[in-house]
């Protein structure tokens, strides 16, 4: 169960659906629709994308230079993909996907990959782009043509395709949006650090003839319980569970504010107990807090048991030195392509090799001894 | 820093606009162009998911999606070319007779609309008269 107040994701697929709306009225057709509805519809899908990188996902994006280029280049890419499947004319759409290569090449090198980033503009830009050109230029024919003006079913793929894009976004915000944890953590330890628990969250005090009854929890209390065993739903994937002969086992951090939830739950809200209560939030917080810190990776796993089946495989070291990608990129990558993939770039040269021998036997049709 | 889930986002978009452009287009040439569109998407997912855990598998793993999208093109438009040269066309649509057998034949009902009129190219006075034979060209 997420618990966030935007369930079904609106924040994703409001933009897919103006997309969606976009490449359909732009897709050619016999049919000539004013350009002008598709372009502004693809401008608001643009900037409900822009909107939802920003709120939807992850953690705040810091304005940086790097936020700058990451959104030129994406945004950059996406305008020219968009382009390039509604363009009427073959070398227009050949010419706008050597842009979205470029675009690619410069999030690769965002991404700390320089060698793919030159790689890709060599073999995509400069090879496989001319060789596109070439082919239209041998094949082209006069005035229009079924091939480039009619599309087969532009609104049933319109649909399938955004589908699929409003299930993947959707998907990404559940597993990478981070606010209702966040917004946990902080709630509990507000609670905790508070010298004047509010009166709100305590069940009141029984008097003398109600003590054989269990008094109710009160709303506020209840929201907050349901809000922390959310965020526990939320970041328990990420802690490892242990394994041995009598079952699976929750990782000690989960068990402790499991127990805690527990405890507000039966004594702290409902016996009037500020100080227990105080304590048990410190604990939901600090749980909560390395619980998150190890579903995103920074925190080294050093207790962890692998395998359910019983084997206990501890893996040791800081993950956060072993996350740093090594400096010399290409001499890295070098080492990496002929020690640990030998076999594999053995395998890529013949099938180039192959696929050269194939293109030739295909296209070739003089005949021996001919001209 | 930008984490991967924003790559990954940019990286489903691409993939999800090649597929619509596979699936809809019925140029061969804008068809190939869709797919090698996903190939790119999932390139950056590969990428991305190499700087996150911070090993070089994913960029190893991209450098072989290139090769085999380099001998994919090659062999591809081989056959566009051979295509070609039968149909004088680059129409998928003319390909029907290798579907299934008992499917119908998807047919084009409406004749296609007939091109815009173009604003004629104009017309250039000749710059100078070609002199004739054995005139002075100077007096």
């Amino acid at each position: 169960m997420i618990a966030s107040t935007d369930s079904l994701g609106w924040i994703a697929v409001l933009p897919v659906i103006a997309g969606g709306l976009a490449v359909w009225y732009a897709l050619p057709g016999t049919r000539r629709r004013p350009q002008a509805v598709a372009g502004l519809l693809g401008v608001l899908a643009l900037a409900g994308v822009g909107a939802y990188l920003f709120r939807g996902l992850g953690d705040r994006i810091p304005e940086s230079v790097e936020a700058a280029l990451f959104f030129g280049f994406s945004g950059l890419a996406i305008v020219f993909a968009g382009l390039m499947i509604t363009a009427r004319n073959p070398a227009r759409s050949a010419l706008a996907f050597a842009m979205v290569v470029l675009s690619t090449c410069g999030l690769f090198l965002l991404l700390a990959a320089p060698f793919l980033m030159a790689a890709t503009i060599v073999i995509y830009a400069g090879a496989i782009i001319v060789t596109f050109l070439f082919v239209i230029m041998l094949s082209r024919q006069e005035g229009p043509s079924n091939a480039d003006v009619r599309t087969r079913e532009p609104a049933l793929a319109a649909a399938a395709g955004f589908v699929l894009l409003a299930t993947l976004l959707v998907g990404l915000q559940r597993v990478y949006s981070w606010r209702s944890v966040d917004a946990a953590i902080e709630h509990s330890s507000d609670l905790a650090r508070s010298s004047h628990i509010d009166e709100g969250y305590l069940s009141p005090p029984r008097s003398v003839e109600q003590v054989a009854q269990v008094s109710p929890l009160t709303p506020k209390a209840q929201a907050f319980l349901d809000e922390m065993r959310a965020a526990l739903e939320r970041v328990r994937l990420g802690a490892p569970r242990g394994g041995s002969e009598r079952g699976v086992t929750d990782h000690k951090y989960v068990q402790e504010i499991v127990h805690a939830i527990e405890g507000l739950d039966r004594y702290g809200f409902r016996q009037h107990d500020p100080d227990d209560v105080r304590q048990e939030c410190q604990t939901i917080a600090d749980g909560l807090q390395r619980l998150k810190a190890m579903r995103l990776g920074s925190r080294g796993f050093t207790d962890i048991v692998v395998s359910e089946h019983g084997v206990v495989k501890p893996v040791d070291g800081e993950a956060g030195d072993a996350r740093q990608l090594p400096a010399a990129n290409v001499s890295a990558i070098g080492r990496t392509l002929f020690s640990d993939h030998l076999l594999a770039i053995e395998l890529a040269g013949t099938l180039l090799l192959i696929a050269t021998v194939g293109a030739i036997a295909i296209a070739g049709t003089r005949r021996e001894g001919r001209p | 820093m930008i984490s991967v889930s924003h790559y990954l986002a940019v990286g489903a978009i691409l993939f999800c606009l090649g597929l619509i452009g596979f699936l809809s287009r019925r140029n061969l040439i804008v068809m190939f162009l869709s797919a090698e569109l996903m190939l790119q998407g999932v390139a950056i997912n590969f990428v991305a998911f190499s700087r996150h855990h911070g090993n070089l598998h994913g960029q190893v793993f991209t450098l072989f999606v290139i090769a085999v999208a380099a001998c994919e093109a090659g062999i591809a438009l081989a056959l566009f070319l051979v295509l070609y040269r039968r149909k004088h066309s680059l129409d998928v649509s003319l390909w029907q007779g290798l579907r299934e057998p008992g499917l119908p034949i998807t047919g084009d009902p409406e004749p296609l609309p007939p091109e815009p009129e173009e604003p004629p190219l104009p017309h250039l006075a000749p710059a100078g008269a070609i002199p004739a034979r054995g005139e002075p060209t100077h007096a």
